[in-house]
């Protein structure tokens, strides 16, 4: 293991009843980067989280930040939120409502009984930071969603955490505001330094901010990257159809220097990329994955029909029926209607091609 | 791997970390814990003892186990007409307050009657005041031919109204309906209020009209709230000691809590008194899990928060004067009427049945005040345990309402169960509970126990308030005030208490009506010294109409500044 790593997590197991919260979690993150935490609703993810703020007591595991020791289920440490310095920002913003801005902002200086003077700048230091230096003394319910972002933001960054927490911090905010913030977030953490995690269902979220991605799916750790590989080479057919692949059924027929050729049911058959490191056997059961934007239209290709098309600007989205699978694609706009017979081509390097099961 | 080699070499400077974590994390389950605790132990144990004394049976100096005492009460003829007597007050005092009560919300709720911002907190002033001393001033109105209301009719009206007996099963009836329609009230109010005008239109645009709508979909929306309301009222009502004490006793009729009161006077019978009030128990347990189970099965998700405001049902002129007329006869009979009544005969030295404003004087009140040692201390005694009592109630409210809200889910349903219970039992069989488990206990005879058993009887009630409260406060707002680094209790002085003050002020406030007002468990535990406002009353009851009048007087002055405060601060919580 990296003897560098900031935040370990090892073996973390969480169950509630009889749902498996988290099945055996483990993963680090060095000092300064940020990992997201990815995975559809249920996954596991937000108790992840909640693990590391100390909200939630796993069962077994251990949880190192900063090479302190904050969760060990063998030995029976676990620390209070309070204690493992720390900042976290909820998806709710849990902006308290009975306080002013400036009081949101100041609680963990508060808490931690730096003398007055010294809390009253670094707040507006803060407020300055993330725009809100006129609102101060505004009751943070009069704020707007994202003002209130902000406000959970500088609270979070107030007391200079080595840590802080994202749970879905931007998912509550318009389209626009959410980019903004994520640039936002970016140049504050290039400023201030500290270590993050966030968690999030939003790939591009996910991509646009993490140095890291663990994806998770039901307690489990799915896959684990840079946002490239994961990106690019999907590692499990989950990770593919989470990421909105087509993922499609097929037969081993053989392999050759990486490359395999499989049988589609319908008979056709398509070349792609071999995923992991292994080599399914010939006859065995496999899975094309393909990225919607590299089912591509015309040339020596599968024959298609076009059932049903979906404007969306510089692009257009297209169901395709490929002998009775169903095959989506994104491509400029062809001006194709329902019923025509198109020919689509795959190209062996865009597909790759994973074990089922 | 190295990994394990940073664990090992971290392991001494933990040892050595201040073992102040593990407290505050010992702290934030052994509170709440203790709350629930406390609050089993002060159901439970009046009632254990209840049962066990219902179970024994003295022979000389020996006791032993026998199941005599239910038998002897079964057989007697008197405790059946009793418990007739009592279904009768009951079932009528829950009929006529549904009708009254789901007509009122609706007008006020539905409707365009002129004044209803007024009349919609006026129809709730009778539930901040005390039904005995409403039943006292019913009979100041229409005692057996000499009553206020009956000498009206005859001078002005030239009606005979001598037939009206308030000593009756029908003015027990009227008194509880009267007290009782706010609950009903309040129980529907806020689903007429908060339905979805889609659900209604709906019904509409599809062909039918409005008194077809009304029946078929407006009301079976709102009849899981009206029909739990039925049920609490019905429970409660049957229960309730004071109403029949003024009512029925003075006449011979007998019921069920008069018929409790009763056995435990000189001579005291305990064996059948808690044989009877086990009886009563099963009963009131019974119904109250029947009501458990029917709210469970149905509850039409009609409070959407979303969708419109329904539509105001313009009344016309004829329905105005019904609606007003309505209002005129509710708030008169419940609070204008038996108020002037009171005021009436408080004024005068002598009460003859008729009030001479020439002749008028405060001193009922200067006595009752500056002279009586009997309602002085009363007074005092009544505002040290409403405002303790109150306190002490409130504090275990919230830790309650922690536990069942915040604490390990597993363990919440039996917790919540249990800490209901005593929501529909009434206030003399639990006082009877406290009366056997204290009597050979030095606490017998103090103000000490009644204030036990009034905090045993109604926290609940703030239980309940700050519970309701509790759903509406994101638990990421404790949660990201111990993140920032806030101790559990930091993050409860700083954080929870602050967002649960308006429900905290208005559990408080409502303790210390009931409090002030309470006679059935009070009755039971008073002894001298210990005499409460509500017990004085019943005592002078016989000797001074004057005095009565007088002291209820001061009794509803307080009452009513408890109401304003709750109002005022209801209003300034709504506006922030």
């Amino acid at each position: 293991m990296d003897s560098k790593a900031f935040i370990r997590v090892d073996g973390l197991v969480k169950q509630y009843g009889p749902h498996r919260a988290l099945d055996g979690v483990s993963f680090q993150v060095a000092e300064g980067h940020t990992l997201a935490l990815l995975g559809p609703s249920g996954c596991g993810k937000t108790t992840m989280l909640r693990c590391i703020a100390g909200l939630e007591t796993p069962d077994t595991g251990v949880i190192e930040i900063a090479g302190r020791v904050v969760f060990d289920a063998a030995r029976g440490i676990n620390l209070p939120s309070e204690e493992r310095q720390l900042g976290i920002v909820f998806q709710s913003y849990a902006v308290w409502p009975h306080m002013s801005v400036a009081e949101n902002v100041g609680f963990p200086l508060r808490v931690r009984r730096v003398p007055k003077a010294e809390q009253q700048a670094r707040v507006a230091r803060m407020l300055e930071i993330v725009g809100l230096g006129a609102w101060a003394e505004k009751s943070a319910t009069q704020l707007s969603g994202g003002q209130q972002q902000r406000v959970a933001l500088a609270r979070a960054l107030i007391h200079e955490p080595r840590l802080v927490l994202f749970d879905e911090a931007l998912s509550n905010l318009d389209a626009q505001l959410r980019e903004q913030m994520r640039m936002e977030l970016k140049i504050l953490q290039d400023r201030l330094g500290f270590t993050a995690i966030y968690v999030t269902h939003d790939q591009s979220e996910a991509f646009g901010l993490a140095e890291r991605l663990v994806v998770m799916n039901r307690g489990r750790v799915e896959t684990e990257g840079g946002p490239r590989s994961v990106f690019h080479r999907p590692a499990t057919p989950f990770v593919a159809r989470f990421l909105g692949l087509n993922v499609l059924e097929g037969e081993m027929l053989g392999s050759e220097g990486g490359q395999a050729e499989i049988r589609l049911p319908q008979g056709m058959r398509l070349r792609g990329t071999l995923g992991d490191g292994t080599i399914p056997a010939r006859g065995s059961k496999v899975l094309a994955c393909v990225r919607k934007e590299h089912v591509r239209f015309g040339g020596f290709g599968l024959p298609a029909e076009l059932r049903a098309s979906s404007f969306l600007g510089l692009t257009e989205e297209y169901v395709l029926d490929l002998g009775g699978i169903e095959l989506r694609a994104v491509q400029p706009p062809t001006g194709g209607a329902p019923g025509d017979r198109v020919q689509v081509a795959i190209r062996p390097e865009e597909c790759v091609v994973l074990p089922a099961g | 791997m190295s990994a394990a080699g940073i664990g090992r070499g971290l392991t001494p400077s933990l040892a050595e970390a201040p073992s102040a974590p593990r407290r505050f994390l010992g702290l934030q389950r052994a509170l709440p814990a203790a709350g629930v605790i406390a609050g089993l132990l002060l159901i439970t144990g009046p009632l254990l003892a209840m049962l066990i004394r219902s179970l024994l049976v003295w022979e000389g100096e020996a006791g032993r186990l026998s199941l005599a005492n239910f038998t002897r009460v079964l057989a007697e003829p008197r405790v059946w007409e009793a418990v007739g007597n009592t279904a009768i007050c009951g079932a009528g005092a829950t009929l006529l307050s549904c009708t009254l009560g789901f007509t009122l919300a609706w007008l006020v709720a539905r409707t365009d009657m002129p004044g209803r911002r007024w009349l919609e907190l006026g129809n709730l002033v009778p539930f901040f005041l005390s039904p005995y001393v409403g039943a006292i001033s019913w009979i100041y109105l229409v005692a057996p031919g000499s009553g206020l209301l009956q000498q009206f009719a005859m001078r002005h009206l030239g009606l005979d109204l001598g037939f009206i007996n308030i000593y009756s099963l029908g003015g027990v009836i009227w008194v509880l309906t009267l007290f009782y329609t706010p609950y009903v009230y309040l129980f529907v109010m806020s689903p007429l209020k908060q339905m979805d005008a889609a659900l209604e239109d709906a019904a509409r645009v599809h062909g039918a009209g409005f008194w077809y709508t009304l029946r078929h979909v407006s009301i079976p929306l709102v009849s899981p709230a009206l029909l739990s309301g039925a049920l609490v009222v019905f429970i409660t009502s049957a229960g309730l000691f004071d109403v029949p004490l003024a009512l029925a006793l003075p006449s011979g009729i007998p019921t069920m809590p008069t018929e409790i009161f009763a056995a435990v006077q000189y001579p005291a019978d305990f064996g059948r008194a808690a044989a009877f009030g086990m009886m009563v128990l099963g009963v009131t347990i019974l119904l109250t899990l029947a009501q458990r189970r029917y709210l469970a099965r149905r509850r039409y998700e009609i409070v959407t928060g979303k969708g419109y405001r329904p539509r105001l049902l313009p009344l016309g002129r004829a329905g105005r004067i019904v609606a007003l007329g309505l209002e005129a006869v509710y708030i008169g009979g419940a609070v204008l009427l038996p108020m002037m009544a009171l005021v009436m005969v408080s004024l005068s030295r002598l009460w003859t049945g008729s009030f001479d404003i020439s002749r008028a004087s405060l001193a009922n009140f200067t006595y009752v005040l500056f002279s009586f040692r009997l309602t002085q201390q009363a007074i005092l005694n009544s505002l040290i345990l409403a405002v303790t009592g109150a306190t002490i109630g409130v504090a275990l409210a919230v830790l309650q309402a922690y536990y069942l809200n915040r604490g390990t889910p597993a363990r919440r349903g039996l917790a919540d169960a249990v800490l209901s219970l005593p929501l529909g039992i009434p206030g003399i069989i639990l006082g009877l509970g406290f009366l056997i488990l204290a009597i050979r206990t030095p606490l017998y005879s103090t103000l000490t126990i009644v204030l036990i058993a009034y905090v045993a009887r109604f926290f609940p009630f703030a239980t309940r308030t700050v519970s309701a409260m509790f759903l509406a406060i994101n638990p990421e707002l404790e949660q990201s005030a111990r993140a920032s680094g806030a101790s559990w209790a930091q993050s409860m002085r700083w954080v929870l208490l602050p967002l649960l003050k308006p429900a905290v002020i208005a559990a408080w406030l409502m303790l210390f009506v009931i409090f002030i007002r309470e006679l059935g468990a009070t009755i039971l535990l008073y002894a001298q010294g210990t005499e409460t406002i509500s017990v004085a009353l019943v005592l002078l009851a016989d000797r001074s109409a004057g005095y009565v009048a007088a002291l209820a007087v001061v009794q509803l002055v307080l009452l009513l500044l408890a109401f304003t405060l709750f109002r005022l601060t209801r209003t300034t919580v709504t506006q922030s």
